[in-house]
């Protein structure tokens, strides 16, 4: 048997790597919902580490705005909530599925292993060919170029997903957003310091995203983190509900099937750009991303902690009060 | 052991540990948890292969990724608002029949 040698690996990345796996493990273990979405938060902000270590800063950005920032927003926020009494199963049958789940799990993480464990350390062909079309694409930063240009298909069905969410969300919790209670003049200051810097940040990642790491999804979750703490500041000008923001939603969508439209006339192939005007129009599409994309994560925080009324009980306590038959 | 292989390993630990906790746990918020953990996996996997060689990274897989968060960020939302109905109904429920 041979022993892993630990040579040619950096101690910070064996560290990182293992604090990472450990948090991992304690996040789907602890029975109780606060302590393990703390463990999670803690995995995202490593994980971010760990994105800079393999190269990414682009999404060590996204991660950091929108895994440690807007997700961990949402679930912190939907830890007021009494957690459910788990239903009382039989001790056995439950240790029974965990044992079959782990031995399955085991097997799997070693057929993974093996197959990876074959995987030659050179570049696949793409990312040279990408690399390579970089100059011809508008825009000087790769990631971008992939998001905007190669792949954009892939980037307008993303944001599809994105609008169905906000909508669908907003849908199931309509009339239900909780009022914001009066802010103190604390609060009131913070939403005068930090909301604007975060509209400035938003705006620089976007412009920046054309040549260095950026652009309109790390711009789009600043943007939406800043909604989110104008709401909870009580700024009722920039509210994430009703049909207005549902317009501004639905805005990035229909552009974007509009510039393939564009490119369909102007090319002969649907969402292609010309060299010509490829800068312009990724610029302008990647600013309506982002608003849209801003907007629709402020929607879904607002849709996520709105309140639990129209139940059953209120709807009787309510009756009962009034006099009136249930 | 390389670097890469070390990545690839985690990420392929952290993925079947996410799904497998993802069908085994009961409560909605923690299943979300484990279904957030198991992207990570996927998204370590995918950064390490677009890392390897000594060139610049690949940015396909980089842009897959990006791609990947905001989708994952929207599906925790909708998620989060359909597990709080789900809980209403069975307090309800409960209320209806004790």
């Amino acid at each position: 048997m041979t022993v892993v040698a630990f040579s040619d690996v950096d101690v910070l990345d064996i560290l990182v790597v293992l604090a990472v796996a450990v948090t991992a493990v304690l996040a789907v273990v602890i029975p109780r919902r606060v302590s393990a979405t703390i463990a999670f938060l803690v995995f995202g902000l490593l994980l971010a580490l760990l994105w800079a270590r393999v190269a990414a800063p682009d999404v060590a950005i996204a991660e950091a705005a929108l895994g440690g920032g807007v997700a961990g927003a949402l679930l912190v926020d939907a830890l007021h909530r009494r957690q459910p009494d788990s239903p009382q199963r039989s001790r056995r049958r439950t240790a029974t599925v965990t044992a079959v789940g782990a031995v399955l799990g085991a097997v799997t993480v070693a057929a993974l292993v093996t197959v990876l464990s074959r995987l030659t350390a050179e570049p696949a062909d793409l990312g040279p060919l990408a690399l390579e079309a970089v100059e011809r694409s508008g825009v000087s930063h790769p990631i971008t170029a992939v998001l905007l240009n190669f792949r954009n298909l892939d980037t307008l069905l993303e944001i599809a997903v994105v609008v169905f969410a906000a909508v669908g969300a907003a849908a199931l919790s309509r009339d239900r957003i909780r009022p914001v209670s009066d802010p103190g003049p604390v609060r009131r200051v913070i939403a005068v310091v930090i909301v604007p810097a975060l509209v400035l940040l938003a705006g620089w990642l976007l412009v920046a995203g054309t040549s260095e790491p950026g652009g309109a999804f790390q711009a789009g979750a600043v943007l939406g983190a800043a909604l989110i703490i104008a709401h909870l500041c009580g700024v009722h000008a920039a509210r994430a509900e009703g049909r207005r923001a549902l317009a501004i939603v639905v805005t990035g969508l229909v552009a974007f099937i509009m510039l393939g439209a564009i490119g369909l006339a102007a090319t002969g192939t649907w969402l292609a750009l010309d060299l010509d005007w490829a800068f312009a129009a990724i610029l302008a599409i990647e600013t309506l991303l982002t608003v849209s994309i801003g907007m629709a994560l402020a929607m879904l925080f607002l849709a996520a902690g709105s309140r639990d009324e129209g139940s059953v009980t209120d709807a009787r306590a309510r009756a009962a009060a009034a006099g009136g038959a249930p | 052991m390389t670097t890469l292989q070390l990545f690839l390993y985690a990420g392929a630990f952290i993925l079947v540990l996410g799904v497998v906790a993802t069908m085994l746990v009961r409560d909605l918020i923690r299943r979300l948890i484990a279904l957030n953990v198991a992207s990570g996996g996927v998204m370590l996997l995918l950064l390490a292969l677009a890392d390897r060689g000594d060139g610049e990274p690949d940015p396909v897989p980089q842009a897959l990724v990006l791609t990947g968060i905001v989708v994952m960020a929207a599906v925790t939302g909708i998620a989060i608002v359909l597990a709080r109905r789900v809980e209403r109904l069975d307090d309800d429920l409960e209320e209806v029949e004790p």
